[in-house]
């Protein structure tokens, strides 16, 4: 109770409270305009939450990607562009129901629902996590390989598209988190005599290259004319929704749980969770022929697995440190910086800062409904934004942002490398999440690896010898099992076809 | 620029064992069996054998080795490639001639070739060039580079 009031007392400071409603404007712009992504985002506001302390940079976070998650259903219903990729599942069903006159009714649903989906999303985080640090205090390091692997695993094996070349991602990460000093021995690796170099590559500037530039380039070779959003007046906003939450309340519940666990998947957050939600929806429909035609059922259960992807994705990440969605693989970043190393030890050491970052994902989910809907209302102008203005001013910011983590060139460099590096990639079809998945576990998987190793003089048999460890092992070479016979399937039928 | 799959494959394929090579002038760990180069040869070897994978499977793949991707062509390719150069001037001229100018004429000339009306852009690079300035600058300290512009500033007030 102690620690709880000291965690109020922490987030009712006015800087907190003003620093999550800019944050809120900021997650909600870029939220709403199609091409800015969350994470995006994200990664544009570490170099600010830089210079603050622990709680308002923490808050600036949670509520800016709160906010960007729910408004990029907007441009979805008024433009059929989702504002992010979160949005992206059910963008053209939200526009069929703008287009059938329904604009009103599928924004209010969109909003209510993303910010009941997200409380729940929020509980759950609340409940398990510190029940799941407290398992996690007798961990060594046996059980931190296991999971660390078992994360990146599954994040490239849940990617959708080529699942080779998100493995090949990862691994060049996981290469490239070898720059530096080495973490057993201490010598210098990959470094030829750079300072810079010695630090390792660093984590902000890459993800803002990453994520940030090699967006911006992509957008900067479209075409650019102005957007035209659906013209309908939005009239009384919550009129319709208590009798969808009447009709649809199983399909709220089905998608918040099922967000909640996607997100707690680490590589998976809200746009998987939202595809699988709708999928989800139609499969258990009792009239799926309507999908596709307007129909709000998909919506109602998507809209609220997005949200509540984005609460469940910080349980991994605060409790072992390993990130549950891109966003929060940068959040692991700034917890690093602000000396809150992710893990079972954060819930002991500053345990009001855990409960300060709940309550702030509360009062988050809650402010969406008076920002959201100040948000709808002024969307049409919003959307007319030009590209001309957005795209110098976010290259700037990212320039600016890079220089601020370094105060050096050296992190415009990366900035730029990756940007490129990114870019390339995407064209290629190979996905950059893992490439920064990598990066950021890489020296935890290699910590825990070697000494490890060394604990075992060599062996791997300890590695299953703990309980824990043991499970977790078999899990994940039984994943592995399955995806790279599943693979071998598929290759041997490929070449069957191919062979006259 | 577009790699054909056995191309993009090599490529990595290449890239796996040059990174292989450079840890062998790793020393050993005192003591130990494994030193700083186990790791770092285990991602090696992986991406060597992605890259194999990523060649076989797409060696009967259609199409030239290397191709300008098709979104790049005219407007869209130079709209492309200012990004990056204007990356680039601001790391060349900005520590010699201060952040303000560098930052406000990038941003003018961005806007401006991105469809924005030349007062406008002008109007967007002064104004956002400062409020990044004051922003970055003076709220959260960062040293922006002061250049020759604002020791002029400074001389003329």
């Amino acid at each position: 109770m102690e620690v709880f009031l000291k965690a109020l007392a922490l987030v009712a400071d006015p800087q907190v409270m003003l620093v999550m409603v800019l944050s809120a404007i900021f997650g909600l712009f870029v939220g709403a305009i199609p091409g800015l992504t969350a994470t995006m985002a994200t990664a544009l506001l570490v170099p600010v939450t830089f210079f603050m302390p622990p709680v308002p940079a923490l808050a600036a976070i949670v509520t800016a990607t709160a906010m960007a998650i729910f408004a990029g259903d907007i441009p979805g219903a008024m433009l059929r562009m989702p504002g992010t990729p979160a949005s992206a599942a059910y963008a053209d069903e939200s526009y069929q129901m703008a287009r059938r006159g329904q604009l009103t009714l599928n924004l209010g649903v969109n909003l209510v629902f993303s910010v009941a989906g997200g409380l729940v999303g929020v509980a759950f985080l609340i409940l398990a996590a510190p029940h799941l640090a407290e398992a996690a205090l007798n961990f060594s390091s046996f059980e931190y390989f296991w999971l660390a692997l078992l994360g990146l695993s599954s994040a490239t094996l849940i990617a959708t598209g080529d699942r080779t070349k998100a493995f090949l991602s990862m691994l060049i990460g996981l290469g490239l988190g070898c720059v530096g000093i080495d973490p057993m021995a201490g010598h210098p690796r990959f470094t030829y005599g750079q300072v810079d170099l010695m630090a390792g590559i660093s984590m902000i500037p890459t993800m803002i290259g990453a994520f940030a530039l090699s967006e911006l380039l992509r957008t900067s070779a479209e075409t650019s004319a102005p957007l035209a959003p659906i013209g309908e007046k939005i009239g009384q906003l919550f009129r319709g929704v208590g009798e969808v939450a009447r009709k649809y309340w199983v399909n709220f519940l089905r998608g918040s749980l099922l967000g909640t666990a996607i997100g707690a998947l680490p590589g998976a957050g809200a746009d998987i969770a939202a595809w699988m939600a709708y999928a989800t929806a139609r499969r258990f429909s009792r009239e799926p022929e309507k999908f596709g035609t307007g129909h709000v059922e998909g919506v109602t259960e998507s809209t609220a697995a997005n949200n509540a992807a984005l609460g469940g994705a910080w349980i991994p990440a605060l409790v072992f440190g390993i990130p549950g969605d891109s966003i929060t693989a940068i959040v692991i970043g700034v917890l690093y910086m602000k000396g809150m190393n992710p893990g079972p030890s954060v819930f002991l050491q500053n345990p009001q800062f855990i409960d300060a970052v709940f309550i702030v994902f509360v009062l988050a989910n809650l402010m969406m409904l008076p920002f959201g809907y100040l948000a709808i209302r002024g969307a049409q102008q919003l959307l007319r934004v030009p590209r001309g203005m957005l795209i110098p001013m976010i290259l700037l910011f990212c320039t600016v942002g890079s220089f601020a983590m370094t105060n050096s060139a050296y992190g415009i460099v990366l900035m730029l490398i990756f940007g490129l590096v990114g870019w390339w990639f995407e064209d290629h079809g190979i996905p950059v999440a893992p490439l920064i998945l990598g990066l950021v576990l890489g020296e935890l998987l290699e910590q825990s690896f070697m000494s490890s190793l060394i604990k075992a003089d060599g062996s791997l048999l300890p590695f299953f010898s703990r309980p824990i460890a043991g499970v977790l092992g078999v899990i994940t070479l039984t994943v592995w099992g399955v995806v790279l016979l599943g693979g071998l399937r598929n290759l041997l039928q490929t070449e069957r076809a191919a062979t006259p | 620029m577009r790699f054909h799959p056995l191309l993009l494959g090599s490529f990595f394929i290449a890239l796996g064992l040059v990174y292989y090579a450079l840890t062998l002038s790793f020393p050993a760990m005192p003591g130990q069996r494994f030193g700083p180069e186990l790791f770092p040869r285990i991602m090696a070897t992986g991406i060597v054998l992605c890259g194999a994978l990523i060649a076989w499977k797409g060696r009967r793949q259609p199409g030239p080795w290397l191709e300008r991707s098709p979104a790049l062509r005219g407007r869209a390719l130079v709209s492309f490639l200012l990004l990056p150069a204007a990356v680039g001037l601001y790391l060349w001229a900005a520590d010699v001639v201060g952040f303000l100018p560098v930052a406000a004429f990038v941003v003018a000339a961005l806007a401006w070739w991105f469809g924005e009306r030349l007062w406008r852009a002008a109007l967007l690079g002064v104004l956002g060039a400062m409020l990044v300035q004051w922003f970055f600058g003076q709220l959260m300290r960062v040293p922006l580079p002061r250049g020759v512009f604002m020791q002029w500033v400074e001389a003329l007030f």
